[in-house]
């Protein structure tokens, strides 16, 4: 061991010491509850959830990843925000679209065949997915049919690798681009030119908008082969909690609003492309 | 027979004129009658005590009639009966032998052919015969007439068989020449669609008869013929299309035959069909790729069968122009849904379809797709005619009527009825009835009477299922074969929903019904032609789950949609549209070129100068101008021939002064040896007829005997009226031998001897 390993070992000693310190004045000294750990209690049935429409929002239920560290392994899966973010986005969807849209969401997951019923799916947290092989393929053919799959809320290079470890089970041989500014997807309604990181509520605790090293919004895409977007992937973003907190006066109102234009581009362009 | 008991043939009766020899006046015959019958009447009546029985009455009247009616003929004999006729000056007529020298007849038929039987029936005797008696000039024709000296000149090749045009040569000739008869000699296989009345008025006028000789087998042992086929001269790219085919055959009942469709070398279909028991024709629809754009010559047949006696007759050929336009479609929808985006997907594939749409997103916003400037719907639904006829079709989607203004429907009307587009309404909560179509200015053009109420559509599932329309309709066609085709469409993933499209109008032609889950059935997909365009009801939104239901490579979904909306655009003309009734002319030179001219409203040009420029083979170039049609304004017409055989090219160009109208071409093509095998079976009704009406006889080649004789009987030439005496006709002896001999009989029946 040289005089620099050591002296890294000895950083590294400081900081854990100081960190369990703080952890313990966290417990001692109870902070104020933030607006979104309050219990709303269930949310209530739509008097309209039943009524059939030509939208319906659709939440992809997905296997999670069991490996890596155990807090991060615990802190993803797909019902992550569900179901108030998905409620409140058709809410807005109702209001700002000729959307015939259903009130409440719909779950569907790989397994069974009434996923091609729901041509556009919304998936959360797919940097904790894990996608077994009949599943990917499930996925591949629902995309090629004409499906339309949305990513939302992971993070940085980990959940980067792992969203990709299962995407590249779906289509090895198609690359994940970014999308230029120029595509229909940010203009089909509302334009989009300018875009920036939609934060999750992590910034109330860090006072970061991004999670992990994932410190640039990234709007991606796979396309197919007549260059339509068929995954439209939105990774260092959380565009699922902007939903949620919308009608939360501390959550900023310019997030949420590019939150449902996103989310309202990505509908209308899986309807017309 | 008939001769010997009334001394003369039958034509004699026919043709003379009944005469009575005696000097003595006709009424003393009338006379002589009266008295006779009077006293045979009392002669008889004193004679009734002889008579026995309830019904002497009546006996005595019968034996009374039989004595009066050989009184009677005795009378009529006295004052000699005779027929007079008119009949040719022996050696001083001219008796015009025409043969017919096309190809039919060098068709073997036991043994020889029909050219053969000729020459045997002529020269053994027939010739002869009528040189004795008369001047005979010999003939021979196929297109066209032509003089010959010896029979050797016959060839059996010519390319086509006109009777009526060269018996009216003939005819023409007889203002200089004694023609006291024509000689028909033919299989009456006539190409040029029969013998016209013009024809047969001037061989009454000039009291030629033409005795015709038949030919030939009246009916084949074994054959099939294709008698027609009727196909689309022109098509989109990739399309599919249908040729109806006529068959005819003749010993071949419920054999089983393949039908091919061929482009140079490459088949582009083949399907087997069954045939029909007896003779009437049946007709089979061959459903077939068109392929890549360019000019097909198609050759359709049925491969020969063994033992056919004509094989030359199993195929025929036709010209489809396959166009590499790309018709433009305007698709209004009113707010998002699945459909539009499938439906745009389906259209991106087919590289013969254009597609521009508006989608209405928001409240305030449409979204444009598919334009070709970004002008192009830039004020959303076009409001100006010239705009929207530039569309070749229009859909609209899930649109309240209101949302058009009162200028916009009566384009859209126009649009259909005057520039011949196509239009089709697609269901929604805002499309048909609850959109009030029902009740608006193009309730007219729809093909069914919308209900007259709200909340037609619903979203409930709804399997479909074809009409027997649909099985024939391109639209519907999935598979080749009809009934898999309908197997398929039977098996596809249910509807997400339907609307009740109400009843079909008169007319209207329902293709596909849907069956909703909830039980009945109703019209889903309707079409109806509306002016010069057509429109069209699809009572759903909902097949995109024929898309998203089904493996990646099923292809239903793009296929329906492709051939709905190739059938809602390919036959929406351009201002000129040029046509040609006949595009192949089987030996035939006579072209008809027909241009329909529309000026940029598309009403109808009549102050156009049309011009076509023809190029042919061997470099062939012409150039014509065409007239217009008095009848019809807008059209303008022209004839041309067609001297060597191959494919011409012509392109009509339409002009008001320096201002171009439009351009369109046609083609056509010239084939030669083709027409004579086709209704080769000798046309004895033909024949027949036109020798009864112009007082000839018909003669089969097999008993001329008595035509020599018969052929004097005219009045064409140089004539003179002959006195035929029936007095001593054996027929009137035994006529009154039997008067006498029944009397005797009954007299002895009822003992009154």
């Amino acid at each position: 061991m040289g005089i620099r390993s050591g002296m890294g070992s000895l950083i590294a000693l400081f900081v854990l010491l100081g960190a369990g310190y703080a952890f313990q004045q966290q417990i001692h000294q109870p902070r104020q509850r933030m607006f979104f750990e309050e219990d709303e209690g269930p949310l209530p049935i739509p008097p309209d959830a039943n009524e059939k429409t030509e939208f319906i929002f659709a939440r992809l239920r997905y296997p999670s990843f069991r490996g890596g560290p155990l807090s991060w392994a615990m802190r993803g899966n797909w019902t992550v925000d569900y179901p108030k973010a998905d409620r409140q986005f058709v809410q807005g969807v109702r209001r700002l679209s000729r959307i015939h849209t259903r009130s409440v969401e719909h779950v569907v997951d790989l397994e069974s065949d009434d996923l091609f019923n729901y041509p556009w799916i919304y998936v959360v947290e797919p940097g904790h997915w894990d996608l077994p092989d009949h599943q990917a393929r499930k996925l591949r053919e629902y995309l090629l049919r004409g499906g339309f799959l949305m990513t939302d809320d992971f993070h940085g290079t980990f959940e980067w690798q792992i969203f990709t470890a299962s995407m590249s089970r779906v289509f090895p041989d198609r690359p994940i681009v970014d999308i230029e500014n120029s595509d229909p997807i940010f203009h089909v309604l509302y334009d989009l030119d300018e875009r920036f990181q939609v934060p999750g509520i992590i910034r109330f605790y860090t006072g970061r908008d991004w999670e992990y090293d994932g410190v640039e919004p990234k709007w991606r895409a796979i396309y197919d082969d007549q260059g339509r977007i068929m995954v439209a992937i939105c990774h260092n973003m959380d565009l699922g909690d902007a939903w949620e907190w919308a009608d939360a006066p501390e959550y900023p109102e310019r997030f949420a609003s590019l939150a449902y234009r996103i989310g309202i581009n990505y509908i209308i362009y899986a309807m017309t492309h | 027979m008939f001769d010997f008991f009334f001394k003369y043939p039958a034509s004699v009766f026919a043709k003379g004129q009944f005469v009575l020899l005696a000097s003595w006046p006709l009424w003393w015959m009338a006379a002589l009658m009266v008295v006779g019958g009077l006293l045979l009447a009392w002669a008889v009546w004193r004679q009734r005590k002889r008579v026995a029985g309830r019904a002497r009455g009546l006996r005595l009247a019968a034996l009374w009639a039989l004595q009066a009616a050989m009184l009677a003929l005795l009378l009529l004999m006295l004052w000699q009966p005779a027929l007079s006729v008119s009949t040719l000056k022996p050696q001083q007529n001219i008796i015009a032998v025409v043969l017919d020298d096309s190809k039919s007849m060098s068709l073997v038929e036991n043994g020889s052919s029909r050219k053969q039987k000729v020459l045997e029936a002529l020269n053994q005797g027939l010739l002869a015969s009528l040189q004795k008696r008369f001047q005979v000039r010999l003939y021979r024709f196929d297109g066209k007439l032509e003089r010959i000296e010896k029979l050797e000149q016959l060839k059996a090749e010519g390319p086509a068989t006109r009777i009526g045009e060269n018996l009216a040569q003939v005819v023409a000739e007889s203002a200089t020449l004694p023609i006291g008869a024509i000689v028909l000699i033919s299989d009456g296989a006539d190409n040029s669609g029969g013998i016209d009345l013009e024809t047969l008025n001037l061989l009454k006028r000039h009291r030629i008869p033409v005795h015709a000789i038949g030919v030939g087998r009246e009916k084949f042992d074994k054959d099939i013929e294709v008698t027609d086929v009727l196909v689309a001269q022109r098509s989109l790219e990739d399309s599919r299309l249908s040729a109806a085919v006529t068959l005819k055959q003749r010993g071949f009942d419920n054999t089983k035959v393949r039908i091919t469709v061929k482009s140079d070398s490459s088949t582009l279909s083949a399907q087997e069909v069954t045939l029909h028991g007896g003779a009437a024709s049946q007709t089979e629809a061959v459903v077939f790729n068109t392929g890549p754009a360019g000019l097909k010559n198609l050759r359709i047949a049925v491969e020969p069968l063994p033992g056919e006696e004509n094989p030359h007759n199993n195929a025929v050929s036709r010209l489809v122009n396959v166009e590499s336009r790309k018709p433009r479609i305007l698709y209004l929808e009113g707010e998002p849904k699945w459909e539009f985006k499938f439906i745009r997907r389906a259209v991106e594939e087919d590289r013969s379809l254009s597609l521009a749409t508006i989608l209405r997103t928001t409240q305030n916003k449409i979204y444009r797709q598919g334009i070709q400037s970004p002008r192009e719907l830039e004020q959303g639904f076009p409001s100006k005619v010239e705009e929207l006829f530039g569309y070749q079709g229009i859909i609209i989607g899930g649109v309240e009527a209101g949302y058009f203004s009162v200028t916009q429907m009566e384009i859209l009307k126009q649009f259909v009825d005057r520039r011949g587009g196509g239009l089709l309404f697609l269901a929604g909560r805002s499309g048909l009835s609850d959109g009030g179509w029902g009740r608006s200015a193009l309730a007219e053009l729809l093909p069914v009477i919308l209900p007259d109420r709200k909340s037609t559509f619903r979203r409930d599932p709804a399997q479909v299922e074809l009409t027997q329309a649909g099985r024939d309709s391109l639209i519907c066609r999935l598979e080749e074969d009809p009934e898999k085709n309908a197997e398929r469409w039977k098996k596809l993933p249910h509807l997400a929903d339907y609307q009740d499209a109400g009843e079909p109008k008169p007319g209207a032609v329902v293709l596909v019904q849907a069956l909703p889950t909830s039980g009945g059935k109703l019209p889903l997909l309707i079409t109806q032609n509306y002016g010069r365009g057509r429109v069209g009801v699809l009572a759903t939104q909902g097949s995109w789950r024929w898309q998203m239901l089904q493996p990646v490579a099923d292809k239903s979904h793009e296929m329906f949609w492709q051939q709905l909306l190739r059938w809602l655009v390919q036959d929406t003309p351009g201002r000129v549209v040029a046509m040609t009734p006949k595009p192949v002319l089987a030996d035939e030179t006579k072209v008809v070129l027909r241009a329909d001219v529309r000026d940029k409203n598309y009403l109808p040009a009549s102050d156009a100068k049309v011009t076509a420029q023809i190029l042919g083979p061997g470099g062939l170039a012409e150039q014509l101008e065409l007239a217009p049609d008095p009848l019809t304004p807008g059209t303008y017409l022209a004839e041309w021939r067609a001297e060597p055989a191959g494919a011409y090219v012509a392109e009509i160009l339409a002009k008001r002064g320096n201002e171009e109208l439009g351009r369109d071409v046609v083609n056509f093509r010239r084939e030669d040896g083709v027409a004579e095998y086709f209704g080769a079976e000798q046309n004895r009704e033909l024949l027949e007829k036109l020798a009864a009406e112009t007082a000839g006889a018909y003669y089969p080649v097999s008993n001329l005997s008595k035509l020599s004789d018969q052929i004097s009987y005219s009045e064409a030439g140089i004539s003179m009226r002959e006195t035929k005496e029936l007095w001593n006709m054996p027929a009137l002896f035994l006529l009154l031998l039997s008067l006498r001999a029944g009397e005797w009989l009954l007299r002895r029946a009822w003992g009154v001897i």
